[in-house]
Order: C-alpha cells, then structure tokens, then sequence
C-alpha cells in the first residue's frame, strides 16, 4: 500500500494483495522476522516503551473481560445480592448449590422457548439477510458514474451509524399501529394493521430492521473483493465467448467465495446472540413467547428478578456452546479449504 | 474518479468505468433501467422514513393533526418542538451528558486504542505475541452479562459516567485495524527518526499518527458512534434518572410515548403536538451521526478491510 | 425464575397522586414454584400477628380536623365533596419537625416527572424543614432498578416499594436492607408524629416486615380501585348506554367501533373481567389464595380465571379493542388519545377519574370521564375481592443515622396530614397563586400545579383513605359512591390484611403468569397453555405452596368475610 499523504481518490483502488482475498494471515500474526540472538535483557530495554503503551489496553481488558469469568461461580450457587453492598462479598458468602441451577435451566420451558427463538431467529437472518448485502455491492459494483455511487453509498450506509433505540422508533412510526402503513391503509378504507405487536412475523420484523439498517455497511467487503478480481479475468473470459451472465458465474462470484465463506463462519459462531439490544427493545411489544432469546432469558431472570446464578447459568450455557460453535465453524471452513478466522 | 498515481490508467474494473472495454457489451435499456430502479427504491428505502420524521418534527399541530398523524408533506415550518425541547430540560440535559460522554469517551478510547496499536506494531517485540493473543482471544467469548454486571457494580462504578465508558472503552477489532495501518508505515522513516534520537512516543504523534490520518478519522467515528448510540449500559448501570443520556430518554419519550419532563400537561392537553416532539427527539438523536459519517466515508473501506485481512 | 410482578397494570401508569387514593390493585403475576430452590429463608417468612404484632403496633389517636361529608362505608375512602373554606386551614404540625438535614427518596413515578428543585418541592421542603431530594424512577419498570439499587451500596435514604414490586428476591432484602422504626414509633412512641398516630391500624399492620415494623404505609380503601373509566361526553352524545353484563358490553364495543375513523371501544379489559367473573385479586400473591370448602384455592386454578381471559380475548379477536394495547407493557400512556377520543373505556385505578378531569379541564371544557359500575359477567351482581388496607411502602435504610430517621418521619407527618389542614392542601395543591387559584372560594390547578403537583410526597405516607378534590367535588362524590356501591359487592379472600413473606424457595421459581394471561388475551397463546402451566405450577411447588398457606391460615386465622 502507499503511503503517500496524499488523500487517495478512492478508497476502492484497492491492490489485490489488501483484499482479504490475498493469503495474509488472518490472525494478525506476522512471520517473526529472526529474532536473533538478543538477550532478554537486551529486548526488554528495546521494548519496554512499547509495552507500557500496550498497558492501558490490557488493564482494560483483563479487568473487563477476563475478571468477570471468574464471576461465573455464581451460576453454582444461590446468589443473593442482598447479603451484602458488594456483589464479591456477596458472592464470598453465598452457598453453593452444585448443579441446581442448570438442573432448573434444563427443566424450564421457558429456557428451551428461549432456544429455539435463538435458532429460528439466526436461520432466517441467516436465508433473508445474507445476500442482501452481496446483490447491493454486485449492483452498485455495475453503476458507472463515480459521483452516483459515491451517493448511493452514502446513503446506504448511513443507517449502520444509527443507534438501535432509533432504527426500532423508525420502524414504529412507519409500521406501528398508529404509524404511516396503517395511517395510509385507514385513510384508504382499510383496517390498519400493527406489524410491531405480531409475534407470528417478529423473526422477519427483525430481520427487515437489520437490513435497513446494516445491509448497506455489509457491502463494503463484497465490494473490495470486487475490486480486487484482475480485469483481465474478465477480459480473457469474454474472449473466450463468455456472456455477462458467465462471466459472472465464472469470475466474480468465484472472486467472493472466500469473503463469503469468512462471513458465514463468523456468523455461524455468532449463532446464538441474535440481536441482543434489538430485541431487548421491543420483547415486550411481542410477549415473551416470541419475543425471549438466549441473551434476554439471561437479562431477565439476573438483572430484572435478580436471581443471578440462575441467569449465570445460563450465559455459561451459552457461552460455552458459542466456543464449541467458533471451533466447529472454523474446522469447516478448513475443511472447505478456505481461511477462516483463524489458522490451525 | 481520479487515477491514483502508479495504478494503471484502467481502473481495476473495466466494466464499470468509462470508457468501456472493446470487450464489453452494451449494456441493454432494460437492464439499466432495472438497475437504477433497484438503486434508488433501495435509497428511498432509507430515506424516505428519515424525510417524514424530520418533517413531522417541523410541523405544527394543526399540520400534524388534519393529516391525521405521520406528516409527508411539509406545510409551513415550525421549530416549536426543538424550541420546547431545548429549553433546558430533561431532554437539553440528555443531550448534554451525550456529547459529553461521547467525547470523553471517544478520546479514551482513542489514546488507549493508538497507543496499544503502535505498541503492538513492531512484529517480533518483547511480548508482542502474548499481548495479541490475550487481546484476540477476547473476540471468541464473553464473560457472560451477569459476571460483567456484578463486577460493575462490585467497583462500585454505579451510578457514575464511568460505567458507560470504562466497560466498553476498546474494541480490539479497532486496535487490530490500527495496528494494521501502522504496520505498513515504511520501517526507514522510523529507523532514521529513531537515530534522530526520537523516542517511540514522538514517533508515534511526529510520524505515524499524521501518516495515518484517514484511518483515525474512521476509528474515531467508530468509536464516537459507539459512544452516541450505547444505552443498554446506562440502563443497566445509572439508576439516577436524570443522569440518563438521550438515547435512554429516546427510550422513554418515543418508544413508551411518554412526554418529556415539564411538557406533559400540554401535550395531554393538546397544546404541544406529542407526535412532533417524539420526532425532534429522534431528529435530535440521528443528526450528528447523519452530518459527521459521510465526511468519513471515502475512508471506510480502507478501515474496514484492513481490519478484515489482519484481523 | 421469578414472579413476574412487572407488567403494567392499568393503574400503575399516570397514577396521578390526589392523596390517599387508591393505589395500584392490580398487578402482580401469581408467583409459581418450582421443585428445587435455593435455601430457606429461615425464619424471613410468614407472617406476624396477634399478640406479636399488638407489641409492634402503633398506637391510634383519630384525628379528624373537618368531619368528612361522606364517612367511610364498605371500606370506601371517606370522601369530601363540600366547599373548603381556604381561609381557615388548620395546622396538624405545630412546628416544623425537620432538622434542616437532606434526605433522598427513590420512588416510582407514572407519567413525566416534574424537573428536580421546582417550586412545589422547594414549597414543600420549607414547609418540611427536611432538603428532600427525589431519585423518580419509571413506575412501569420499576422493579428492574428496585433489585439493582438495593443490591449496591448505594441505597437512598428512603425507598418506595409498591407490594406488587416484592416479588423474587426484594422481600428478603426488605428485610435485610432496612431500618426498624419500631424504636419511633411502637406504641405511644408514635404520639410525637400526630399525623403518623392517626394512619388506621390496619394500614400499619400491614407495615411488618420480617417481624418488625419497617414501612410506612400508604393507606388505601379495601373497596375494589380498578375502574372502567369512560367517555361520559361522548356516551350522551352518542346515546351509548352503559353495558350491565359481558355480552351488552361487547355488543356496544362493536357499535362504537370503527377503525377507519380511528376510533375503538376500549383498552385491554382483563382487569374488569376478573372483576365481572370474580376472579380472585392478583394485586399480591397471598390475595391470589382463598379457603373454598376446606381447601384453600389459587386464583389461576379457578374456570372463573380461565373464563374471564377467554371474554377478554375475545374483545381482542373482535377487533375493538385499540391496537396501543397490543403493545402490553410498551404501550404508551392511555391520556392523550383517550381525550382524543381515540377509544372510550379504559379500566385503571379510581385515582385516573380525577386526575384525567384535572388536566383536561382547562383545555377541553367538553370532555367528561366517569366511572363504569362493575357487572356481573351474567347481567347479576358481581362478586368482588377486597383490596388491602395498604399496598404502597416507604422504607429507611438500615444505616441511615437517628437524624436521618427522624428527618424522614418528619417528611412522613407532614405527608399524612389530614384533609382540611395546611400541610394536606401543600401537599396536594402546592402553593397557591402558583400552583392553584382559587376561583369562588375553589383551588383550581394551574398548568404549573399540573406538572408539579404529582404523586411523589404522598408515597411517603398517606393520611387515611381520603377523596378530597375540592375543584371537582362531583368527581370526589362520585368516586366515594362508586367505591361504596361496588365495596358492597366485595369479599375479603382468606389472608386479606396480612403482610405475608413467602419462603425463599417459592419465590425464586415461578413461570410468567402475567405475561401468560397476556398472551392469551392477546390470541398468542391459548387457553389450553394457561391450563398446563397451571399443572406444571401444581407439580412443581403450588401444592407444597399451599400447604405453607394452610399451616399459616391455622396458625393465624382467617380473614375472609
């Protein structure tokens, strides 16, 4: 890539080898160029600076992100946050229960509601979503005009920037019972009709609500691969008598596998947390029963009926399945001969 | 769209930019038409909701009340709602603590982010790989929002601004994506500033930050964008009412249709159009985010592919 | 999991605060059980009474300062409907008792609250001598911050706890988290808050928690709170004439709407069908138990129950009911579109009559709600459930200082002054010339007294049960009449005036009654579902649930009536 200062025209002049179409390795990892022999020493007074700089990050991290696992024993007791003001106090002083609590998980129907929302949710988003973004980035691939796209673009990621509160108020005033579809209908001599309350069509309700807002911002990878296919592919191929329609069967669907095989992977391994805020919001426009998946049931039960260890419980179902689901989508996607998330 | 200096002159997708390829069909009507068809319902899709909730913001009642609700053309113009509404408060007030939170936060984030990233930038330093693995490995699981939620409250950050800041402060990705950049500044420039006798703190804001500018731009914008539309953490940490920021008042106002503090009795009474000033507060929620993201958008791409090739 | 005490009962919401009006009765799903649970409370649960209580108790010194126009019957409010003479208020608190300290007070809120430091709580404080500080939290989610607040170490000097919010775990910490005030006010200790002496005993009662006296109560009439309110205007305009049974009121339903020109019959009715079909109360969980032939019985295993929800979807399955409804819990407020004439009936607390008159009077002279009487589901008299004496609490924190306690209890005597006093007429109209005006001797509220004038102070304490709206007296004796015609009608359930905390292991588990009933009124989910997650309750800890209530009725005695 240069470095030049000078702003680049256009981002999508992309060389080949930054797309993610290039074999670079996805972790993040460098080839260790040779170390030599310097002595530990010798490399801590090199690098010290550079640690230190790294230290804010890690505090952040390991007071965040790893110290909060070692909260997951409250799923093994009867927490009770009233013993004390503090929740490791209380968490100190709680007794243990062993396995109830996952016992009672397994045993209520609302934990399994909860599960197969989670699934039936991330199947459709899954078939609905998905090529959304791949058809935009083909179309605004084929639009000609620099400035026609440059807006196009704009305006399609516009709504990726929107928080969720707003994505979902949008959608009541347009969709709501008191919103324009039904003010139009009514004013028309039609009945209105409450697309936000039905639980019977929630999953689409979802999925038509991550579209607006994030199908635009999905293009941008799609795009880079496109930029990143040779034009001479195409060339060759309409020599060799290739239509449109081949062309883009032969070329530039094969140049999009591997971005699509990355993203299907990812999301695979994201299978169980569908939305989280999203639906949060609106679980109680459509009643628990459609309404309640894995990340709400936790919500609920910890932070809404303070029965924490139940709640923790099972996060820690979830959160252990969300593991093995990484593992298994990368082993596939091995399997499959593509890049994954990581290497072996 | 100008050619970048040392590309070849075509553009790298020759049926897409004028002039056309000697290879290349014409493209038929139909198929233009169709394409621009698909094109601009897909823009309309997006802006046509955003149209109406603007308009409807700046419609009096008497407007808002003979179309029977949701306005689509505009008749006349009134600042009535915004001029309620920013007349000191609940809703001034969230406004506030929303800048303010995204700012302060938006610039933690940043210098923890950037210095992190140059920190990791040189392959093969003293535990670099350690460091990059115990911040990757946090992008495979979660803690779980019942541990995070009792450590939160164990630091006894309750009820105090940090609580939105501090838990969510970094996103590795945005360090991968920064790291990424400035991996790619040439080595040469920071050996000689190094024999210069810079220090690697100088070389980060002398050399690599201005290098860098378009990928900051974007972070940034990631990160104050983050910051502008949290809320789940301030419902769940912030028990002071009025120290909820707009996104949360958002909640209340335009989602349970309540009225803002102090404009209840003239919107139950019909004084105040309540449609309108649900609308302002909307207004008031997407504006900085509609008029800041596409300054940055020519930067996009770059940000966020580098991101998905190095992380 | 944990009772759903949650959802939004009708009244939960812009429960405008004229005194001591009836609060919330609604409420509260019937907590289920389940086969494990955590350890017990210990001796956290039951009840206390008899002897037990007699030595907790304060004692009652009446005060009457104007000998009310409508005296209590059938457990109504007493009522006030003459003319106040604003001239010659009395003093109920000799002198100010506060010690100038700063007390902060969580309390729930329905409706917008007013900005924080305004002229009614600057008007109040002075009046006080305490700096009261209000931390209003959104009524409709109320218990979602109650448990994350007493779980930190940062619980306000007072909270407020509605009973339908003491669901899962909150008794417990109810019991850990708070002060006793028995060293205050037990026995004749109570004298030195005059105000305080003169709150029934009834109400107090109600006010021991774990053994000891922890609240202050909020009293409330025991007639039945939840009205079917109703456009009064358009009714007469319309010729609508008020339905006396569940098929003349479905029959009206239809007749009045019509959805194109945005207009339906009512909200969701499920409050007033239990009422018609007599289900048993559901605003606390030991309302829910009644001893019928021997055997005590749970409202959610009684056909009245399953009756009253199948009427109630079936207003939904008809299309009259107004789609805001669909929404439960996220529904907006009933107000505006209700003065909007958007639908004509809606069922919430008694205290929506007057407060609905209020804020419409000087912008819509024409408007005019009123309340519906209950009917039998048949056409016949309705069997109704008694509410109890008290069901909203102020509590101390445990480690508030004497002064602290003191200030509070100052707060609570001058909160619960009776109608005709100075303090009543600050607390309930404000200042005047600011918050009301008098017009021919009249406090009429100003827009002002509208916003500011709401139902923060007297959730700290309430005088007894008293209708007083010298602006609309008609609204007050309407309100007392209907209370005592409709009190007639209403039966005390067996554990009726007790404060009963159940054993840890029931309240931890349960399934979402409440949401339940929701969904079926609603045509998500059917009766059948009601029917087997009853059976599951049964199996998984409502007999053994039972068996506790049993032990408690033959420990204690009966209430019922």
């Amino acid at each position: 890539m240069s470095h030049s200062t000078v702003p680049r025209s256009s981002t999508e002049a992309e060389t080949p080898e930054k797309t993610p179409t290039a074999s670079g390795d996805a972790t993040g990892f460098r080839e260790k160029p040779p170390a030599g022999k310097l002595s530990l020493r010798h490399r801590f007074r090199r690098d010290r600076v550079l640690v230190l700089m790294t230290l804010p990050a890690v505090l952040l991290v390991l007071v965040f992100n790893y110290l909060p696992i070692l909260g997951n024993v409250v799923a093994f007791q009867d927490y009770d946050p009233y013993i004390s003001d503090n929740g490791i106090v209380s968490i100190l002083n709680s007794p243990f229960v062993g396995l109830e609590n996952f016992q009672r998980i397994f045993e209520d129907s609302a934990f399994w509601n909860a599960v197969e929302n989670t699934l039936v949710l991330f199947f459709v988003q899954l078939l609905l979503f998905f090529p959304i973004p791949i058809l935009l980035a083909l179309l605004i691939n084929s639009v000609v005009r620099p400035r026609v796209r440059a807006v196009a673009q704009a305006v399609l990621y516009l709504p990726h920037f929107f928080s969720w509160v707003l994505v979902i108020a949008v959608f009541q005033q347009m969709f709501g019972g008191a919103g324009m579809l039904s003010q139009l209908l009514r004013q028309n001599g039609y009945d209105g009709i409450d697309i936000m309350t039905n639980p019977d069509t929630f999953p689409f309700l979802l999925t038509a609500q991550s579209v607006w807002k994030d199908a635009g911002w999905g293009i941008i990878v799609f795009l880079a691969a496109l930029a990143s296919v040779s034009p001479d592919l195409y060339e060759a191929a309409a020599m060799d008598g290739a239509g449109r329609r081949r062309r883009m069967w032969h070329v530039t669907l094969p140049a999009l596998r591997p971005v699509i095989a990355l993203l299907l992977v990812l999301r695979v391994g994201d299978a169980l947390t569908v939305g989280f805020e999203q639906i949060l919001l609106q679980r109680d426009a459509v009643g628990p029963g459609a309404g309640e998946v894995l990340d709400t049931f936790v919500w609920w039960n910890g932070v809404r009926n303070q029965d924490f260890g139940y709640a923790a419980a099972a996060g820690l179902i979830k959160g252990v399945v969300s593991i093995g689901l990484v593992l298994a989508a990368n082993k596939v996607a091995h399997l499959m001969g593509e890049q994954g998330v990581y290497k072996k | 769209m100008t050619v970048v200096i040392g590309k070849p002159a075509d553009e790298p997708r020759p049926w897409a930019a004028p002039p056309r390829p000697a290879w290349e069909e014409e493209p038929s009507r139909a198929g233009l038409a169709g394409k621009a068809i698909a094109l601009t319902l897909a823009c309309l899709a997006i802006l046509i909701p955003l149209w109406i909730v603007v308009v409807t913001s700046l419609s009096s009642r008497k407007t808002i009340d003979e179309v029977g609700g949701l306005v689509l053309v505009p008749k006349g113009i009134t600042f009535i709602a915004y001029r309620e509404l920013l007349s000191g408060g609940q809703v001034t007030r969230a406004a506030i603590i929303s800048i303010l939170v995204t700012l302060v936060g938006t610039l933690f984030s940043m210098a923890v982010s950037v210095l992190c990233a140059y920190g990791l930038s040189r392959s093969g330093s003293l535990g670099h790989r350690w460091i990059l693995m115990t911040l990757l490995a946090t992008m495979f699981f979660s803690a779980g929002l019942i541990p995070t939620y009792l450590l939160v409250q164990s630091l006894g950050l309750t009820d105090s601004y940090l609580a939105l800041i501090l838990p969510s402060a970094i996103s590795v990705f945005n360090i991968l994506v920064l790291r990424g950049f400035f991996m790619e500044i040439s080595q040469e420039l920071i050996d000689s500033a190094r024999i210069d006798g810079a220090g690697d703190l100088r070389i980060l804001w002398q050399i690599v930050m201005p290098l860098s500018r378009a990928v900051l731009a974007v972070i940034t914008l990631f990160y104050a964008v983050g910051y502008w539309s949290a809320w789940f953490n301030a419902s769940l940490y912030l028990n002071d009412q009025d120290m909820m920021p707009l996104q949360n008042v958002m909640i209340q106002l335009v989602q349970k249709q309540e009225a803002p503090v102090g404009l209840g009795q003239d919107i139950k009474t019909g004084q105040l159009s309540g449609l309108a000033v649900q609308m302002a507060v909307m207004v008031m929620a997407l504006l900085p985010v509609a008029v800041l993201s596409p300054f940055v958008q020519k930067h996009f791409k770059k940000g966020m592919l580098t991101g998905a090739v190095k992380g | 999991m944990t009772p759903n005490a949650a959802s939004s009962g009708p009244s939960r919401r812009s429960f405008l605060a004229s005194t001591a009006v009836a609060t919330a009765a609604v409420a509260g799903g019937v907590p289920l059980l389940s086969a494990c649970g955590g350890s017990d409370g210990g001796s956290r649960d039951g009840t206390t009474s008899g002897k037990d209580a007699k030595k907790i108790l304060p004692a009652f010194v009446a005060r009457t300062i104007v000998k009310p126009d409508i005296p209590s019957k059938n457990g109504s409010a007493i009522g006030f409907t003459g003319k106040l003479d604003l001239a010659t208020l009395k003093t109920s608190v000799a002198k100010k008792l506060g010690k100038g300290g700063k007390v902060t007070i969580m309390s729930p809120f329905w409706g917008s609250p007013p900005k924080q430091n305004n002229a009614y709580y600057r008007a109040m404080n002075d009046l006080i001598g305490v700096d009261v500080v209000w931390q209003n939290q959104d009524g409709n989610t109320y218990d979602q911050k109650l448990g994350a607040v007493l779980a930190s170490s940062d619980v306000p000097d007072v909270v407020v706890v509605p009973g339908w919010n003491m669901g899962g775990k909150i008794p417990s910490a109810i019991i850990s988290k708070f002060a006793d005030l028995g060293p205050y006010l037990s026995g004749d200790r109570v004298k030195e808050y005059p105000n305080l002496a003169a709150i029934p005993t009834d109400a107090w009662q109600r006010s021991i928690f774990g053994g000891k006296l922890r609240g202050l109560p909020m009293p409330q009439p025991s007639a039945p709170s939840m009205v079917p309110l109703y456009r009064q205007d358009i009714f007469e305009k319309e010729g609508y004439e008020v339905p006396k049974s569940c098929d003349e009121f479905m029959s009206l339903a239809k007749e009045i709407t019509n959805a194109r020109a945005k207009r339906w019959a009512c909200l969701d009715m499920k409050w007033t069908a239990f009422q018609a079909f007599g289900v048993l109360s559901g605003s606390e969980k030991p309302l829910g138990w009644n001893l019928v032939d021997g055997k005590l019985v749970n409202r959610v295993e009684t056909e009245e129950f399953l009756e009253a929800l199948e009427w109630s979807r079936k207003l939904f399955a008809a299309g009259v009911v107004h789609p805001d409804s669909k929404m439960g819990k996220n529904a907006p407020e009933p107000g505006p579109k209700f003065a909007a004439g958007e639908f004509l009936i809606y069922p919430n607390n008694i205290s929506q009559w007057w407060g609905r008159t209020a804020e419409q009077a000087t912008q819509n002279p024409d408007f005019k709600i009123w309340g519906m009487d209950i009917w039998g589901h048949d056409g016949g008299s309705p069997t109704l459930w008694a509410e109890q004496p008290a069901g909203i609490f102020a509590f101390v924190n445990k480690k508030a200082s004497e002064s602290v306690i003191r200030d509070v209890l100052a707060v609570a005597n001058v909160t619960a002054a009776p109608y005709g006093t100075k303090e009543f007429m600050m607390t309930n109209y404000g200042v005047e010339g600011t918050h009301y005006t008098v017009k021919d001797g009249v406090p009429v509220k100003t827009d002002q007294g509208n916003i500011e004038v709401m139902n923060a102070y007297p959730m700290v304490a309430s005088p007894a049960a008293t209708l007083a709206h010298p602006d609309f007296p008609e609204v007050a004796k309407g309100q007392v009449e209907w209370q005592q015609r409709m009190g007639a009608f209403a039966r005390r359930s067996s554990f009726w005036g007790m404060q009963i905390t159940e054993p840890a292991r029931y309240t931890n588990l349960s399934n979402d009654f409440e949401q339940l009933e929701d969904d079926i009124v609603r045509g998500r989910k059917k009766i059948s579902d009601m029917q087997q997650a009853v059976a599951d309750w049964k199996s998984k800890g409502g007999d053994k649930l039972r068996d506790w209530y049993q032990k408690l009725l033959d420990e204690n005695g009966s209430a019922a009536s």
